[in-house]
This record gives C-alpha cells, structure tokens and sequence, in this order.
C-alpha cells in the first residue's frame, strides 16, 4: 500500500519552466507548496563546453525518466506507431530550461484572436480546412501583467518594440504594447548579426534582437553571459542562462512554503467519489507514496500531461481524468519550425566567425508573421518569424551541406568544407501552427514505459495551411540571405514536426467545455480542483517560442488560485 | 540527392534514419572507456576506409592522423557499444566486398567500393547506405570532438577548420566577422591531451 504523506495544500507536478514558476506566487502566498519532481539538482559545475557531452550524447539529460517514455509518432491512424531514441525534454529541477535556447518570447496580440481576427479580414473561408482553431478566452492585454512579471522575475534580456503604444525600431514594432522597457538590454550584437540586421533594413523590414532569459548584465546576483557558444542543449556553468532552477524555484525555497519532493515518479492523480482531486501518488526509490492536496496543478511538458490525465483513470473520469467530454490530447500539434523542416541555409563567401555565442543572441524580422502583411490570395494565414543565430559547433560546422558543389566525401569534400565549415549559417523560420481535427494525442496501445504504463502516441496529419506560410515565409529568408551576400540558398520541404520541444495543446484552455479541457484560468471543466499549466493549454503557437507564454499562463493560474483558494480548494 | 557523388545534403529523412541506426541502449549505456573495440584487422579496414573519405593532402591531416579511427574504436567500446556489432558487420561488408582484405586495395579501387556503399548499391549487403553514413558521421565526430573522447589529435580537426577552441569567456571581439580568433588550445575537460 502506499505510505500517506501528509497533506498539502497544493501540488506543483513538475518542476520545469511552468512548474517552477507557478510554486513562487503559491509559496508566496503561504500556501504549503509541495514541487513534485522526476528528476534531481544538477550541478552548475558538471556542465561542460563539449558537443559530445551536450549535443551528441545529450548528456545533461541523461539518465532521465522521460528517455523510458518517448511519445511515439505516426502521420495517420491507419499507420503503425514509432518510438524515436530521443526525448527532446528533460527531467530534473528547472527541467528543459536548464538546457533550453532560453529565447524569451512574449506573443503577437493576433495570435490570441486569430480566427476571428482572420474572419474579419478575410472573410470565412480563410480559416483552414480541418482546424479546431478557437479564439484564446483571453486577450494578449489580460496576459501582459503576467508577462512582465515573469520577465523581471525571471531576468529577461531584450529591447522593447511598442513601450505603452510609443513604437522603438530598435525593438520588434510589431509587438503588443508592454507596460515598460525590459529589465536587461538584449544580449550584445555581433559582426554577423549586424551584417544581417543591416541586409534586413536594405529590403524595407524591421530588423531587431530577440528576447532571451539570459543575463546580458548581471542579474538578480547572478552573472553575465560569457557567450561561451554551447548554450544549446547545455547547461549554464555561470548560472547567466535563468533556468527556473537559479530563479523562481530558490526564491520560492526562500519562503520556507515550498517542499521539494524529487526523483519522484508520478503514477496517477486520485480523484475521490464526487470527482475532485485527492492528492497525486508517486513512486520514489522503489516505494510508492499517497501526497493528498487540495489542489493539483499539472506541469509535467505537453505529453505527459495529456498521458497523466489519460493514465488517472476513475468511476467518475472513465476515459481519463477530466476527458468527460473526450477533449484530452485533442488540439494538440507540434510547431512547424526548424525541427519541422522550415530552416533555410545559407552559404557566405566570407568566415562569419559565430562560433561562440548563443542561440538567442540572434537578430530576427517579425515582418512576415502573424497577420504584419497582407494576405489576400496567398491561400494561408499566418506567417513566420525569421531568425539567423549565433553558436556552432565544429561537429556540426564540418557535417555542413555542399550546397551542390563538392561530393560528400574524398578530397574535394575536404577541401570545400574545411573552407566553408565556418561559412554557413542556418536559419529559424517559426511557423504560426494551428490545431487540426487529424492532429492528436492518445495512449499508444503497445509501446509502453518499464513500468507497464502505455507511452502517449502523436498522430500527427498533412497541414496545408502551414506548409503554404513555411514556404511563403521560407523565400522571404532566402531573400534576406542573398541580400546579406550569401551564393549558396538552400531550402528544405517543410512537412511538420515529430516529437518537439515545440509542443502545444492536448489540455487546451477555453471558454466552452465541449472543446477545451481546461477553462482561462487553466483550471478543469470537470474537476474544479486541477489546474493545468504548460503550452498543453495553448491553442495556437504563436510564430516565436513558447517558454515565456507559457510561464505567464501559470504565474496567472496560480494567481487566481491565490485569489479564489476557497472556492477553489474546497 | 545524397546518393550522387556530386553533393552531400542530408535531407532529414536521412538524419532521422541515421540516427535510428543507433539503438537506445548506445546512447544510455555506461560512460566507460575501456581500450577499444576493434581488433588490429577491424581497425585497420576502418583507418583504410577513413583514408579515403578524409585523405592527408597539402591542406592538412586527415581523418586518420586527427585520430578519428581511435575515437571510433574508443566509443564503440563504451558509450556507443549498442551499435558495435553492426560497425563491424559494415568493416566485414567492406573485406567481403574486397573480395579478402580492403585495406590491401589500391586507392581508386577503395573508391569504387565506397562509391557503392554510399549508393546503396552495394551487393549482398543491405545496409551498406546505412552502415557509410554511420561511419562517416562518426569519422566527424572522432575529427571534430574534444580531444578526451580520444580524436581530434593534437586539436589537428580543430585547426583544419579553423574552431578556435572551447572559451568560457568570450570577448566581443572574439566575435568579429573575418578574424580568427586565436586558438585556444584546450579540452573542456581540463586537460591539454586528452587523457
């Protein structure tokens, strides 16, 4: 049987990026806070400026329960499964933002309205075929609050566009109106970046630095960036990249509320006889535990959630907990961006010299994302950002492309890339994605954890809406690439994402419980007493990464949990 | 595509499928190096097909002489033993081809059976395509990793490419387009040999 731990007010399950936010105004507001883990700490000082150890053998995730369940991936129903021999996400304290790009991105006001924003535009017959695309139930407006206070929690670097309607070109114009600058200037410009930036002002657009939660100064006692170039995949051995785990979580420590229970496997949410929550069981080193709580917030990375609630089968939650209305792992996709073959490379005929850096020092163009042009018979809506980085590896550099003009091997081939490994760049063109009817999650049928529990299983179908704005947007790189001086433009046919870090829906949040799972403050439709924090509970992406607007969402569900604990929690 | 001599663009198909070709068990096995994994005639099937795909010339070291063959031998011991024996399967396909002894081969004769491997068109051996882009992303890796993985000899793949090594500080104008950062000569795991 398992042993009865005592009870606690809420539980955080999951202490990644949304997770370990949400524990911080909980712990805040007194409430006994338990942070459920699978993983441990890391130590800042194991990690290593080495592409073997971060990028090839993925080592700062290692040994991780999420490498016992990797989602299997099929494109339809009447396709076999497959399990792939990587997880992109990771357990442990801070989770994937210890290892994550750390691109800090607030959404576009239209991604938040984009069907009726569409609607009105261009009329009906814009929306694509097959989408369950539904306006967010909650406008760009209502989450600013909350993103400026992950933004300065958190530590964010950045140069704000439209500071309270007042445009800066030197920041993304196109971006909702922010209530005030960001806390830390956006990450230093390169050679590279400013060349790039400089090609983008030539042909008319609005060149500008991303956002990333990286300190460009030092920060909240933490140091600057070093630019050391192995961000990706990495952890930061200067603390300077701000993971949850140097942020939110120790502050949340600091109010003596928070209780970490980690290397902690979480079996099953319990739910009692008139369908609230009782508390979460998990097992750790080979025993299993009961931890009642009044209040369950799930954080656990888009496909576990969904596998969770589909795992937390009862007498009053059947098909899985709060999936009544058979919405769980329904809406769910993943982002059409680089992992989905959206990039676009480019050859120079000069040494760009970006070997060091990071992902997120990059310059980026909004001008063809979202609704910032014109649509009208182009036959998609949405759009991409576009993206150029810093950071590569030399692996990586040699296993170059030779853009049609060396074999793949012999002494041409070594020739051609030992001038041009330090030549090439790649691109991020992130692609506006949409939930589909042929989209979805469920539990695979035959793949299943050491545990005996079914892995989740992606069926993930043809999307035209998004192939047509990846390519659309895809010629408007290589047109920022030639007008930078690239010779060589090459481009892939995007076709969408398998397992991503990208990964949205499946607990979608809405207004109507016939559709969405969870309601605008991320709680159930069904079992008041859960809350669902992550980008499981987004229903559109954005052209730009999630972490930020996920994080938002929970700080905001944690918040109302604060402010209506009583009818919440009991 | 890939398969023509004339360029080399792996499509993500391909990357997908490479990596397949790499059981989980590799990736999670034991950290642990023990000495090697090939035995001399393995290894030096392995150093013959290497010389070829990344020859010593006037521009430099090749694969062979930046230790790719030792990294290789090295991890198939350790980390990546779950795929030992298909490497070795694919060194076999190499002599069986040869008809005895690859590595007795002339040059050219070496090229052709590669050209074969690469196409896919090798005879009686179905994952020689597989098998030519393994070895060949590992030769990368024994070239262009750190030197404790037991490569990149003497930083000989670094400097042939001009990586001017692991910083952890990095100045602005360690970022300038057009100038070489001055190599910084070290391993990340704090030694200068990498051992």
């Amino acid at each position: 049987m398992a042993i009865r731990l005592k009870p606690v007010d809420v539980a955080v399950i999951g202490l990644g990026a949304v997770g370990g936010v949400a524990v911080l105004p909980l712990a805040k507001a007194g409430l006994r806070v338990a942070g459920i883990e699978a993983g441990t700490w890391l130590d800042p000082h194991s990690y290593k400026a080495d592409e073997i150890y971060n990028n090839v053998r993925s080592q700062v995730t290692s040994g991780n329960k999420v490498r016992t369940e990797i989602p299997t991936f099929r494109t339809s129903d009447t396709q076999k499964s497959r399990q792939g021999a990587t997880h992109p996400m990771m357990n442990g304290i801070g989770g994937t933002s210890i290892h994550y790009h750390a691109q800090s991105w607030r959404l576009n006001p239209w991604d938040f309205q984009a069907r009726s924003a569409s609607i009105k535009r261009y009329g009906a017959n814009s929306i694509p075929q097959g989408t369950t695309l539904e306006d967010w139930p909650l406008t760009y407006a209502d989450l600013e609050p909350y993103y400026d206070l992950v933004e300065y929690e958190v530590g964010v670097s950045g140069k704000a566009g439209n500071i309270m309607g007042k445009l800066d070109a030197l920041g993304n114009v196109y971006e909702g109106p922010r209530r005030r600058e960001y806390p830390m200037p956006a990450l230093r410009q390169t050679d590279f970046t400013g060349m790039m930036g400089e090609a983008a002002r030539k042909l008319g657009w609005k060149p500008f630095h991303g956002p990333a939660a990286i300190n460009s100064q030092p920060y909240g006692g933490r140091a600057a960036c070093g630019y050391h170039g192995y961000c990706d995949r990495g952890g930061c051995h200067l603390s300077a990249k701000n993971s949850t785990a140097v942020t939110t979580i120790p502050a949340a420590m600091k109010t003596k509320h928070l209780a970490i229970h980690d290397n902690a496997n979480v079996r099953r949410i319990e739910v009692d006889a008139n369908g609230r929550v009782s508390g979460v069981t998990y097992l750790k080193g080979g025993k299993e535990y009961f931890l009642p709580a009044k209040v369950v917030l799930v954080g656990t990375y888009t496909y576990e959630n969904t596998r969770l609630l589909l795992l937390s089968q009862s007498k009053p939650f059947r098909r899985g907990l709060s999936n009544n209305h058979g919405q769980v792992g329904r809406h769910y996709f993943g982002h059409w961006e680089a992992q989905g073959g959206t990039s676009v490379t480019a050859l120079f005929p000069v040494d760009l010299n970006i070997w060091y850096g990071a992902i997120a020092q990059n310059v980026t163009c909004d001008d063809w994302a979202d609704d910032n042009f014109d649509h009208s018979g182009l036959g998609f809506i949405g759009g991409a950002s576009i993206q150029v980085n810093t950071e590569k590896h030399p692996i990586g550099a040699a296993a170059m492309s030779t853009f049609g003009r060396a074999p793949a091997w012999g002494p041409k081939w070594k020739a051609f890339m030992r001038e041009n490994a330090g030549r090439w760049v790649g691109s991020y063109v992130q692609t506006n994605t949409f939930p589909y009817e042929n989209t979805w999650i469920d539990l695979d049928p035959d793949v299943k954890d050491p545990l005996g529990d079914p892995v989740a299983r992606v069926t993930s179908g043809p999307k035209v809406n998004e192939q047509r704005a990846a390519m659309h947007v895809q010629s408007k790189m290589e047109e920022w690439f030639r007008a930078a001086g690239a010779i060589e433009v090459q481009k892939s046919t995007p076709n969408g994402p398998a397992i991503t870090t990208h990964a949205y829906g499946g607990t979608r949040m809405g207004t109507n419980p016939e559709t969405n799972v969870v309601d605008q403050w991320g709680f159930s439709h069904e079992a008041p007493n859960l809350g669902v924090i992550g980008a499981s509970v987004m229903g559109s992406s954005g052209a730009r990464n999630p972490t930020l607007t996920a994080q938002a969402l929970a700080w905001r569900t944690a918040e109302h949990l604060i402010k209506n604990w009583k009818a919440i929690a009991s | 595509m890939p398969a023509s001599k004339e360029s080399w663009n792996p499509t993500r198909r391909e990357v997908l499928v490479t990596t397949a070709f790499v059981p989980l068990a590799a990736l999670v096995a034991s950290a642990q190096t023990p000495a090697g994994a090939l035995t001399p005639a393995q290894k030096s099937t392995l150093e013959a097909f290497l010389d070829r795909l990344c020859p010593k010339d006037e521009s430099g070291p090749g694969a062979v002489e930046c230790g790719a063959a030792n990294y290789i031998d090295r991890v198939l011991a350790g980390p990546n033993a779950g795929e030992k024996s298909a490497f070795a399967e694919g060194l076999a396909a190499l002599d069986v081809a040869a008809a005895g002894s690859f590595a007795t081969l002339s040059g050219e004769q070496r090229d052709a059976l590669i050209t074969s491997f690469e196409a896919g068109t090798a005879a009686n051996f179905a994952n020689a395509r597989a098998f030519f882009n393994r070895a060949r992303r590992l030769m990368l890796e024994g070239m262009f990793s750190d030197p404790h993985y037991g490569g990149n000899t003497g930083f000989a793949g670094w400097d042939l490419i001009h990586y001017p090594g692991p910083r952890l500080a990095v100045a602005p104008e360690d970022q300038k387009m057009n100038v070489a950062p001055k190599p910084y000569r070290a391993s990340a795991w704090g030694s200068q040999n990498g051992h």
